[in-house]
């Protein structure tokens, strides 16, 4: 868009006006952002292109026009999580549904980066050589956390009205998991990067944190959203404590994050993904959360 | 006429109780009452019926398509209002961003026709003035409202309310009649209440569930009636009556089995509901 100053400027007063090619394709409905965004603010205050467009437009499309820009005048401002997924290009509805996630929320997000940076530091604290155990252990609970916390009844305040929605509980849920997940792994990522000094083995919770929480999420579809991920977050820690007692070598790492136990963590992943999906569609008939 | 919902023996269990037990109903257009003591089955009901929870036994369908269906269950879906007992809100948005937020998980993407939508049922309950409001801020009434008009996203053709008027004072419970009469033209309501009231000012239709089984449906009208002849006033509580209380003008309203020769009274829905429920709980024994 450029300053084409085409006469006297009666909205704004600075003598700008969007150029009448612009009208043309705003009238066509084909005037794309952030040319479109420009427009819709400044029609809002000027007259004269106004005048312009009604000139131009036929009037079906204007007043398809005229619609736009009152939904967009009438639109909230969207808060910080929101905007940062609209300029990332997450369609606008898909944002507002991420949006209410529990999951994502401020305080959630907080609470896990005070976790992995206090086990961070415990982790840099010891020389390196071993694997940092406590990192590794807490790590794959916190996603598998986050994504309890976004759905049911007991956290989602709306989940009644979602769960009679025509939206598929299923996808809703997908839509979530996959926001969560993607948030909780960049956490648990940059606290990989602060510690260096063990090299890859401080990657050892990655793939335990995909298995725990697509095996959480396919037992949440028979047991609910609480009970399924206490018992997953509860079998990890029995086997890290099995795993301990069983360990010969202070130096040698726990099990499940030998090459042998990672193996087993990506098998389980896979299978607990295709379980969840055989049985997505009770996250549709509203069982998923009765247990 | 086609009836909106027709349910045939429904029934659920909730570990030993017997919530519902062979629930059998019709409703057609207009506001139907659902009237019933705590712990009756109203809310068990009326979450079955919305497809919150699916019944251990029984069938029933809305609008002709059955929930029992995956696609059936989305069609009832698609056309159903739901304020539930207790509407939960996410605390940081506004009005409008709730009621947006509902509209989306009711399919409506497109931005204009959504936010045209947001802005009509807003309008319609009266909170277009303060869509831009965060929900924390509202009063009780209101949030009611926004919950109310979440439910009339979609002009849905059967809406279901659980005890909207709950906690609401004399005056907002009266707004809020005024806004289940309006929108009991056209569509089909059932609204569950402990408010005989509501029930008495809105409702063509009453339905008394008891135990999770229904013990009348019938009109207002015909639920009065079956307190004519029961109601008498008396100097002193008649220790025969069902219940008895004294009112302010300092004599006592009696409700049951009157003496011969006692001083009746005319019926209220109240009466005809108390005498329904005789047997069926212990709310008759004030």
């Amino acid at each position: 868009m450029t300053d084409t100053t085409t006469g006297g400027a009666t909205g704004g007063g600075s003598g700008w006006h969007v150029p009448e090619e612009d009208l043309r394709a705003y009238a066509r409905g084909e005037l794309a952002a952030p040319l479109l965004w420009s427009a819709d603010t400044h029609l809002a205050a000027c007259a004269h292109c106004r005048g312009v467009l009604a000139d131009v437009g036929d009037p079906v499309a204007l007043d398809a026009g005229w619609e736009r820009l009152d939904a967009e005048l009438d639109a909230p401002r969207p808060g910080l999580l929101e905007g940062l997924l609209l300029r990332c290009g997450v369609a606008d509805h898909t944002a507002r549904l991420l949006a209410a996630t529990p999951g994502l929320r401020r305080s959630w997000l907080g609470a896990v980066a005070a976790v992995l940076l206090l086990t961070v530091t415990v982790a840099a604290g010891h020389p390196a050589g071993g694997s940092p155990v406590l990192f590794l252990a807490l790590a794959p609970l916190l996603p598998l956390a986050g994504v309890a916390l976004s759905y049911g009844p007991a956290l989602d305040p709306t989940y009644e009205m979602a769960v009679v929605a025509p939206t598929h509980g299923f996808r809703l849920l997908m839509i979530r998991t996959v926001a969560v997940l993607a948030v909780g792994l960049g956490l648990n990522g940059l606290a990989t990067l602060a510690l260096p000094g063990y090299g890859l083995r401080a990657l050892g919770w990655l793939l335990p944190a995909l298995a725990l929480t697509a095996t959480g999420l396919a037992l949440t579809a028979r047991l609910g959203p609480v009970l399924a991920p206490s018992l997953v977050g509860g079998g990890w820690i029995a086997l890290l404590v099995t795993a301990e007692a069983a360990r010969v070598n202070a130096d040698d790492p726990l099990a499940p994050f030998t090459a042998a136990g990672q193996g087993v963590s990506a098998l389980v992943a896979v299978l607990a993904a295709g379980l969840l999906v055989l049985l997505r569609d009770r996250f549709d008939a509203g069982r998923a959360h009765a247990a | 006429m086609t009836p909106t919902v027709s349910a045939s023996g429904l029934s659920l269990r909730h570990g030993g109780t017997r919530a519902l037990d062979d629930v059998s109903l019709r409703l057609s257009a207009g506001v139907t009452g659902l009237l019933g003591p705590n712990g009756a089955g109203k809310t068990t009901l009326l979450r079955v019926l919305a497809t919150a929870v699916p019944a251990d036994r029984g069938s029933f369908t809305v609008l002709g398509h059955d929930p029992g269906t995956s696609r059936g269950r989305q069609e009832v879906r698609r056309r159903l209002g739901y304020l539930p007992q207790t509407p939960g809100f996410h605390p940081d948005f506004t009005a409008f961003e709730f009621v947006d937020y509902v509209a989306i998980l009711k399919e409506l993407t497109d931005r204009a026709a959504r936010h045209r939508e947001v802005r009509r049922v807003l309008d319609e309950v009266g909170l277009g003035g303060v869509r831009g409001k965060r929900i924390r801020k509202l009063s009780g009434g209101m949030r009611q409202r926004v919950a109310l008009a979440a439910a009339l996203v979609g002009d849905p053709g059967f809406l279901v309310l659980d005890e909207p008027t709950v906690g609401l004072d004399p005056e907002q419970r009266m707004r809020f009649r005024e806004l289940i009469a309006q929108a009991g033209e056209g569509r089909t309501v059932l609204l569950s209440t402990h408010q005989t009231e509501d029930v008495a000012m809105l409702c063509h239709r009453v339905v008394v569930l008891a135990g999770g089984t229904v013990r009348f449906d019938g009109t207002p009208a015909e639920l009065t009636a079956r307190a004519a002849g029961r109601v008498w006033s008396s100097t002193e509580r008649d220790p025969g009556a069902k219940a008895g209380w004294r009112t302010g003008l300092g004599t006592f309203r009696n409700v049951g089995d009157p003496p011969a020769g006692a001083d009746l009274l005319e019926p209220t829905l109240e009466d005809g509901y108390l005498l329904t429920l005789d047997g069926a709980g212990t709310e008759v024994a004030a």
